[in-house]
């Protein structure tokens, strides 16, 4: 008995996380695509839907912008729609691993393009290309700290009065929403809005001020999309977070933190500072997330109905998370995955679907990622088909599952 | 032709297995109608698996269960309910912000129409209260009243239900000598009226006082059932564990050397229910010396250590530290002035489960240069501490320091802990509780190692519920007693049944501010109201 | 403007968020952290709607708009109804498959809109369906009923004006439904059986208490009272739409939750306190003394959220939070 026990407990032990996790995530993705196919066969059989392709749009599905009549454009498209996406997933994750669930990227993300936008509109830089990069930098600058601020607001409630931070985070989403639309209603800033342009419920696009994101030849490289240089900010900014996470000392005290806030504690690790310095860091992210977005020459903001609607690349961004199982880099993949299926929905149009289908697809994946201990048990129970594997995948599952250990007990 | 049962309860050839582990290897149990029967083994024997399998919360995996002569399937708590049979766990299982009678009703309250009525349920109660003289308060809730009353009331659970068969599990562990003894008169009573009592301990004076058969289990196997008036502690000693026990780990006489810690006029009040769970609390302890606190759980300890570490905080008074006040310092500051802390929780405070080894070893030296480079993690260096300890204290471990400590079992954990505690630089060791929960060898080898830390120059402060430990280990005892210190002691000069009267609260004598004896114990004075209003001179 | 339209307003905002609010109560409290009330707010406000579509399209049983309530109380079962079946998948995931709860009820919110959006632009060809339906009672509807000396006694008393005119069956049902309900989770045999099983399980188990049916019963609750408060939101605030969105209500919800300790009492004077200073932002242009303040309507629409943040700070008391949830429950676990 002592030799399986001994057994098993390698077996747990063993390469589980990097590959299984892997494995775990491809069966969601693999079933969510299933499922989304099958949906499309049923579809496709209602009147409304009479010129459907099931196979067709199977097709598409896999071939995310590469169906699109202007492929690369589409492609380009897709990869700048990742990049907000990726911060707001970081700011999510990186939250989370510290024991934290930000639902406030929204807000962030708000108090992020306010500023960044506050600054890129005032300042012509348009007879000066120097000036209009220093100008872009500061602007992110200025959004990654207006994103810190509005992060440490839920951060500092909790650390300090012990305030459920979803709560907060809610809260501030709201408020964020309506200075956003206030300030930029304030007769002093009407110069920034698109009058001129005839869109007066629209912001000017910062290519007004010459201080928009460079692309360094993105864009003529896909036929004139909006893809810039945030894209490779996007990545670096990805590994950081996962350095700092996982090779600093500021990260390991910020799992511990995320993992058991009283042995974190008793150790002498100040979980308040580890608490505010998570939330000051997902609120910078996600406030880059919504500057680099708008800092693009090409798009402009609605600003007169930001206080209604909460930008949903903040709720977006905790599906991203979660896809990536809170990993900074994975973020990345996570993140371009969905704008990968995002495309793909929005093709689809021209196989006689709706660009919505392919939400579902997404939405049965996140909900599919859920089950990655039942899936890595299945894994592991595959990997090993012998008396053993069962015993490895249940007490696997036992003790990813909060444990067995009971308090002060042997097994 | 049916034979009259001789049996109430009958367990034969139980299997029980886990991943990996065989709980119960063909257990065979016996229980006769009016019976105290006692269950004995070390931790990891297989004895609660075996009573949960009585009370339907697992399934055998092999063997069968006779009520009566009649064989029965128990597959829910619900069904051994009706059968009357009924557990107190070891681990309370009440929901803290109900009240004690919405407690004992749980899951069989008398209802109208879906409406829960509770008149005649709460008649029921005060009548078994009087028959058995377990004294609760209906009314109060679960996380205001003390552990005895809880125990109270899981047994007024049992009793409401009509239940014949009562089990118990480590039913003293929270106990007071003297509540200890009420609940062997309880039993005993229980018995009398025709309930039959199953009770699994690990304590041998008990089972030999309070019980008339004994069954030893050990490593999931039955080595043996026999009646108590045949054997005696040594004889069962031995069958529990399969080898001589010695009662004493050797320890040389303290060498006290200079003052390490001071305690101070120490109050500690409780943040939530503003009760002060420390009073004027004045101890020191010298390098080179063991003072261990001893007391029931409950009575102030726990608060009195997590001030002095710094897990809660002071309301009035000091903790100094090899001469700097750290009494309203940080941890980290407590850690840095050469404190180590083995936590009365190893899962809660002593490690991060999901971390692994090397990662919990550095738990508290994480950012020294040692094991880091300007804010970057030395991965190598941490590794090569983490395997030196782990061979240093063997700790057993499936892949090395990479071993995720959730998988691992509760002695190798505490293991860790202790090894982790004690091998890092500190003058004072503050060990809570080091070996609940742990087997004959590994308490012996974690007493041994205290000693030797004793040896080395530090200054230990013990908390322990276990008396045995504290008169094995400690130089001087100090009894705490409703967060106050009442008694200071050398355990060459102290017996047992003296130490529980002063836990109890019989006795108390005045200590001074070192933590010294300044005369003689006293029995206290209780004015109970009797009837004439006389006084009660004395609680026994 | 009369207080009678300040409180119909105040109202207005507060039945939903206070009945969806209870529903998060109700999973919480059996253990299982629902955040997928605005996924299962948006799906039952769907179904409801199409229902009322269909029946008022193809006019069965005489079926019209304002003068039919039993359309509107028919719309609100199947709301419920809608909302309790779609919370099966968060049940499903968090008890059988012991899934991470804040995933399950994210990828409702995400799966809900999608739903919507997928099939109202493949049947009804836009992301916002209409229904035709518009419940609210005003004297027209007595007229309409036949019942003009009803409609007389309205004019004359402000009384029976507020209480009956401008308003919805909804609210009423909701506000009798809700103190049902609270006094069901504390006095009623199951409803302490729900709460034992999100305080101790094991406890709960170890008296015969099916934890897993009552995981299920409590979430089941929560999903069609979610459901429930959807339908009524559009059909008192966007005129029986539905869309792939309920502006947030959902969480707005939890947040009351949690701001009202888990407790149906302070969740419903939560409701209130939200509702009314929501109300101010509608009507502060008609009372003269807040005209004149330069502050424009975002302050308002931010007053409401910058006092629930005082009120916290304030009041930072001993979390309600039932002990167990959020915590798989491991039958055997000790």
């Amino acid at each position: 008995m002592k030799k399986s026990n001994k057994q098993v407990k390698r077996l747990f032990s063993a390469p589980a996380d990097g590959l299984t996790s892997l494995g775990s995530s491809l069966i969601c993705v693999f079933i969510g695509l299933l499922v989304g196919f099958l949906i499309m066969i049923f579809a496709s059989f209602s009147s409304s839907l009479a010129d459907a392709d099931p196979l067709k749009g199977l097709g598409y599905l896999f071939s995310g912008p590469f169906t699109a009549l202007d492929k690369a454009n589409d492609f380009g498209n897709m990869v700048f729609y990742t990049v907000p996406l990726i911060f707001t997933s970081l700011s999510v994750a990186v939250a989370y691993k510290t024991g934290l669930f930000n639902i406030g990227a929204p807000g962030q993300f708000l108090m992020g393009t306010m500023c960044a936008l506050l600054v890129a509109l005032s300042i012509d830089s348009t007879s000066n290309a120097t000036q209009g990069v220093f100008i872009w930098i500061l602007a992110l600058v200025i959004a990654a700290i207006a994103g810190i601020l509005w992060g440490l607001i839920p951060g500092a409630l909790k650390a300090y009065f012990g305030i459920n931070e979803v709560i907060v985070a809610i809260m501030t989403n709201w408020i964020a929403a309506n200075i956003f639309t206030w300030v930029f209603s304030l007769d002093n800033l009407s110069f920034m809005v698109n009058k001129p342009g005839g869109k007066s419920a629209y912001l000017l696009t910062t290519s007004s001020t010459g201080n928009g994101t460079p692309n360094l030849g993105l864009k003529a490289l896909t036929n004139n999309s909006y893809l810039d240089i945030g894209i490779f900010l996007a990545v670096v900014i990805a590994i950081l977070c996962w350095l700092l996470m996982n090779k600093t000392t500021l990260g390991y005290s910020m799992r511990a933190c995320g993992l058991n806030k009283f042995s974190a504690r008793y150790a002498g690790i100040n979980d308040k500072k580890n608490i505010l310095i998570a939330m000051g860091l997902a609120g910078a992210l996600a406030g880059l997330g919504g500057a680099l977005y708008y800092l693009n020459p090409g798009i402009e903001i609605q600003y007169q109905s930001v206080y209604q609607i909460l930008p949903d690349y903040g709720f977006t961004g905790i599906a991203g998370a979660f896809l990536a199982n809170c990993n900074p880099i994975a973020c990345i993949f996570a993140a371009l995955f969905i704008r990968y299926i995002n495309a793909s929905g929005t093709n689809l149009v021209s196989v006689g679907y709706n660009r919505y289908f392919a939400d579902i697809i997404v939405a049965v994946i996140i909900y599919l990622a859920g089950f990655s201990n039942f899936f890595k048990g299945l894994l592991i129970r595959f990997k090993h088909k012998d008396r053993d594997a069962k015993q490895a995948s249940s007490l696997y599952e036992k003790i990813l599952v909060k444990g067995l250990k009971t308090k002060g007990g042997n097994e | 032709m049916e034979e009259k049962p001789q049996y109430v309860i009958e367990m034969r050839n139980i299997v029980k297995d886990f991943p990996g582990i065989r709980a119960n290897d063909h257990i065979n149990l016996q229980l006769k109608k009016g019976e105290i029967h006692s269950l004995l083994g070390e931790n990891g024997a297989g004895k609660s698996t075996l009573m949960s399998v009585l009370f339907g919360l697992y399934q055998p995996d092999e063997g069968a269960i006779y009520k009566d002569g009649k064989e029965v399937h128990i597959k829910s708590p619900n069904d051994a309910t009706a059968l009357h049979i009924g557990m107190v766990h070891q681990h309370f299982m009440l929901v803290e912000c109900f009240s004690v009678l919405d407690n004992i009703i749980l899951g069989d309250e008398d209802s109208h129409g879906g409406w829960v009525t509770k008149k005649k349920a709460r008649a029921k109660c005060e009548e078994l209260m009087k028959k058995y003289g377990l004294e609760v308060d209906l009314n109060a809730k679960v996380s205001d009243i003390s552990v005895g009353m809880q125990q109270r009331t899981e047994i007024l659970k049992m009793l409401y239900r009509d239940n014949d068969i009562l089990i118990f599990d480590e039913p003293t562990a929270v106990l007071t000598p003297q509540e200890i003894e009420n609940l062997m008169k309880t039993m005993k009573n229980m018995a009398r009226e025709g309930k039959s009592i199953l009770f699994i301990s690990h304590k041998l004076n008990e089972i030999m006082e309070v019980a008339d058969t004994c069954t030893v289990l050990r490593k999931g196997k039955c080595i043996g059932t026999i009646a108590t008036k045949d054997t005696n502690q040594q004889k069962l000693a031995e069958m529990m564990v399969g080898r001589e026990v010695h009662f004493t780990v050797p320890k040389a006489d303290a060498k006290p050397g200079k003052e390490v810690l001071n305690v101070s006029h120490l109050f500690v009040k409780n943040p939530y229910t503003h009760k002060e769970t420390v009073k004027d609390v004045s101890f020191k302890v010298h390098s080179g010396e063991i003072v261990c606190i001893a007391g029931i759980e409950g009575n102030g300890q726990t608060e009195l250590v997590n001030a002095i570490t710094g897990l809660e905080n002071v309301k009035k008074g000091n903790v100094v530290l090899n001469n700097i006040d750290v009494t309203k310092k940080s941890i980290f500051t407590k850690i840095k002035n050469g404190m180590s802390h083995i936590p009365e929780d190893r899962q809660k405070y002593g490690l991060v489960l999901d971390y692994n080894i090397q990662q919990n070893m550095v738990i508290e030296q994480y950012r020294d240069k040692k094991f880091s480079n300007h804010g970057w993690i030395n991965f190598k260096k941490r590794k090569e501490y983490s395997d030196q300890l782990i061979k240093l204290y063997d700790i057993r471990t499936s892949q090395g320091s990479e071993t995720i400590t959730r998988s691992m079992s509760g002695g190798n954990q505490q293991k860790v802990i202790v090894g982790r505690e004690l091998d890092k630089n500190h003058s004072l060791l503050v060990a809570v509780q080091p070996t609940r929960g742990l087997d004959v060898g590994a308490v012996e080898s974690i007493h041994k190692k205290i000693i030797a830390d004793r040896d080395k120059g530090s200054a230990v402060l013990l908390v322990s519920l276990e008396l045995e430990e504290v008169m094995n280990l400690a130089d001087k005892i100090l009894v705490m007693y409703e967060g106050e210190i009442v008694g200071s002691f050398d355990p060459k000069n102290v017996t047992i049944p003296e130490l529980g009267l002063y836990m109890a609260g019989a006795k108390r004598m005045k200590v001074d501010e070192n933590g010294n004896s300044l005369g003689e114990g006293v029995e206290k004075e209780v004015a109970t109201l009797v009837e004439g209003g006389h006084k009660n001179e004395e609680i026994k | 403007m009369s207080a009678t339209f300040i409180l119909h307003q105040t109202i207005l905002c507060m039945i939903p968020l206070m009945i969806v609010a209870l529903a998060g109560a109700f999973s919480e409290h059996s253990g299982i952290i629902n955040l997928g009330l605005d996924g299962e707010m948006i799906f039952g406000a769907f179904i409801g709607c199409i229902f009322c579509r269909f029946m008022v399209n193809g006019n069965v049983l005489g079926a019209n708009t304002a003068t039919n309530q039993w359309l509107y109380i028919l719309g609100m079962l199947i709301g419920a109804a809608s909302g309790c079946i779609f919370s099966l998948l968060l049940s499903f995931a968090a008890i059988k498959m012991k899934a991470d709860q804040t995933i399950g009820g994210t990828a409702l919110n995400m799966l809900a809109p999608a739903l919507v959006s997928t099939f109202g632009l493949m049947f009804f060809n836009s992301e916002r369906i209409t229904s035709g339906g518009s419940f609210q009672l005003s004297t027209s509807t007595y007229t309409n009923a036949g019942l003009t000396g009803f409609v007389d006694a309205i004019n004359n008393n402000s009384l029976l004006d507020f209480l009956f005119n401008g308003i919805y069956t909804s609210t009423y049902i909701i506000i009798i439904l809700f103190i049902f309900l609270a006094i069901w989770l504390y006095k009623s045999k199951t409803g302490t059986h729900i709460r034992a099983c999100g305080e101790h399980p094991q406890a709960a188990a170890s008296v015969g208490i099916n934890v897993e049916k009552m995981r299920y019963l409590g979430t089941s609750i929560s999903g069609a009272l979610a459901g429930l408060g959807g339908f009524i939101y559009i059909a008192t605030q966007t005129g029986t739409e539905a869309e792939n969105s309920v502006g947030g209500l959902g969480f707005l919800a939890l947040a009351i939750m949690i701001f009202g300790n888990w407790n149906p009492l302070w969740i419903g004077l939560g409701s209130l306190l939200f509702g009314f200073l929501k109300s101010l932002a509608v009507v502060y242009n008609t009372i003269p003394l807040l005209k004149n303040l330069p502050l424009p309507m975002y302050f308002y629409n931010l007053l409401p959220y910058a006092i629930v943040l005082i009120v916290l700070i304030m009041t930072r008391k001993k979390s309600g939070c039932p002990k167990a949830e959020g915590i798989p429950y491991e039958v055997g676990q000790r």
